[in-house]
């Protein structure tokens, strides 16, 4: 293999991956589950409209900022940038109090408000940082799209560690619970001549498994495994089956049963090539003969019980070799102090 | 290109009772497993390359006049088919390649 | 050969944009049985098929199939594309048949990703 994906898309500039996707559908429903108040700065530095353009001065230049709003007794009457500040020292008239310069249409936003709302307001009004009032229009804090993008920022990293603990705990799951024998099982009720949904059980039965840590060859074989089963239950039971998934530290179990109308003649079956499939399950790609076949090749073991008339019983086992033991098995390996 | 160079160069076995393949010249190919695909899509004298081993196959074959039969993967038609192909005058080769190779290969000589 | 070059070969049109990552692509498959696809396919490979329903697509999330492309302008429907683009399966339409695209790909050094029946490779 020449090059990653990740070189490649390294050198070429890189379109958008599903993840990327996915990770800005989050930011977007961020902005709309995060609340101004989360994200805003609550240290607010407002001046009086009684003091001076000076004044203004020193506040902007001390604390770096580009504008403060103007509170007299409590009550927000305006606000005041660099740009008021501009007009007065172009006049040279930084004695005047500040009421002489600054704007009076105060527009602002409500604590309680989502995060999209300010973006909003940034984007039509182009003013940089809005002052934020509570429900009785009292002034609460200041937000700044900098606010902004650091909230967003500190709620992905706090879902990421949460998924990421999620992950260890399913990985470690039987490593945590103590008992002589620990086993995970999956049970799915699989419909007669369901071909829509053929193959669902067995598509959540791979995810679970590489969910818990599985190897991609380990919930492949799995996979393949289950699903040729799936299908049998849809192609040929008169009314459907169950599809059990058992996971243990040291194997898998896959188990189908039915309740007829049974292989009158299991060695027939397991003939490559063999079967009774009809048109329908044809024209699928299955029943070709080859479902039992495969399923062989995938597992350690394969039983089947069966009868003419019979219901019918499908066992297939894989046994994990220590490399593929994904959920951190307690067999053997006792912790000292325990 | 010959039937007979094609047999050579691919390996292939003759199932069906050989016959002078050298006068055989297939004239390109067809891929596919889904018998009413070929019954459409398969012309006369075409080479046509199919995993399928079973009955219908010498019927759709001879329907179509294909040139031969290449089963891939080793596929073993049970006797009956063979003796169905040599009564109709289809020809069965096998090989345990892949279709996908064969097909390659069949393109790569210039059957297309 | 990258999935881009892959489409390039079978003139194929993308029918779920939002799954197109250029993948490795590391071998080719062409069949119409799924069973046959479950039993052969190496993962990583591009699987040409005839077929075109939603089992391709299950099947291919079974396989690890990288990518499916459906033959002779087979439409699959809404509810393959939304499962493929879920499994992260891109999905490509060609006008052209098997034969044809297994032989352009082959030529195109895009080799079997098949496993020889009986074990062994030329």
């Amino acid at each position: 293999m020449s090059n990653t994906i990740q070189e490649e898309f390294g050198r070429k500039g890189r379109p958008i991956t599903d993840v990327d996707a996915q990770e800005i559908t989050r930011i977007e429903e961020l902005s709309y589950d995060l609340r101004i108040f989360e994200v805003m700065s609550r240290e607010v530095f407002s001046l009086s409209s009684k003091q001076t353009m000076r004044d203004v001065i020193d506040l902007l230049r001390i604390r770096r900022i580009s504008g403060a709003p103007v509170v007299d007794d409590g009550e927000l009457v305006g606000v005041i940038s660099t740009e008021d500040l501009m007009r007065a020292l172009t006049q040279n008239d930084l004695e005047s109090p500040i009421r002489k310069y600054m704007a009076v249409n105060v527009i602002t936003v409500k604590s309680y408000e989502p995060v999209v709302k300010a973006l909003e307001t940034f984007t039509r009004t182009n003013i940089g940082r809005l002052p934020v009032t509570n429900e009785n229009d009292e002034l609460v804090g200041m937000i700044t799209k900098g606010d902004i993008t650091r909230g967003v920022l500190v709620a992905i990293r706090k879902d990421y560690k949460e998924e990421e603990i999620r992950r260890y705990r399913v990985r470690h799951l039987f490593e945590d619970i103590t008992s002589d024998r620990t086993s995970l099982t999956l049970r799915y009720k699989i419909k007669p001549r369901d071909f829509v949904n053929g193959g669902q059980a067995s598509s959540h039965i791979k995810r679970a498994m590489l969910r818990l840590g599985a190897t991609a060859q380990l919930a492949r074989q799995c996979g393949i495994a289950v699903y040729e089963a799936e299908m049998n239950l849809i192609i040929h039971t008169t009314n459907g089956g169950i599809l059990r998934v058992q996971i243990e530290p040291h194997r898998i179990l896959m188990q189908t049963t039915d309740d007829g109308p049974g292989i009158p003649d299991v060695n027939k079956a397991l003939q490559p090539g063999w079967s009774t499939a009809p048109q329908e399950a044809r024209s699928m790609g299955f029943g070709a003969g080859m479902g039992l076949v495969n399923i062989k090749s995938c597992v350690d073991k394969m039983e089947i019980f069966s009868g003419a008339g019979k219901g019918t019983r499908l066992m297939m086992e894989i046994h994990l070799r220590p490399n593929e033991k994904f959920m951190a098995s307690t067999e053997g390996t006792q912790k000292p102090g325990i | 290109m010959t039937l007979q160079e094609i047999i050579a160069k691919l390996n292939l076995t003759v199932l069906t009772t050989p016959r002078d393949f050298s006068t055989v010249t297939p004239q390109g190919g067809y891929a596919s497993d889904l018998l009413s695909c070929v019954m459409a899509g398969a012309q006369p004298d075409n080479v046509w390359v199919t995993l399928q081993a079973h009955m219908n196959v010498v019927a759709v074959a001879a329907l179509r006049e294909v040139a031969a039969v290449i089963i891939t993967e080793n596929a073993q038609p049970e006797p009956d088919v063979i003796a169905k192909a040599n009564d109709q005058n289809v020809t069965l080769l096998s090989t345990s390649a892949p279709s996908y190779e064969v097909v390659g290969r069949l393109w790569e000589m210039g059957i297309r | 050969m990258k999935l881009s070059e892959i489409i390039k070969h079978v003139q194929g049109k993308v029918l779920n944009p939002d799954v197109l990552i250029d993948y490795e692509i590391i071998g080719g498959c062409g069949a119409d049985l799924m069973s046959d696809v479950l039993a052969v396919v190496k993962p990583g490979a591009v699987l040409l098929t005839g077929l075109c329903n939603v089992q391709v697509v299950r099947t291919a999330q079974m396989a690890d199939v990288r990518a499916i492309v459906f033959l002779r302008g087979k439409q699959p429907t809404r509810e393959m594309i939304d499962l493929a683009t879920q499994e992260n399966i891109p999905l490509i339409s060609s006008r052209k048949g098997m034969f044809e695209l297994c032989g352009r790909l082959y030529c195109a050094g895009l080799h079997s990703f098949e496993t020889n029946m009986n074990g062994t490779h030329e």
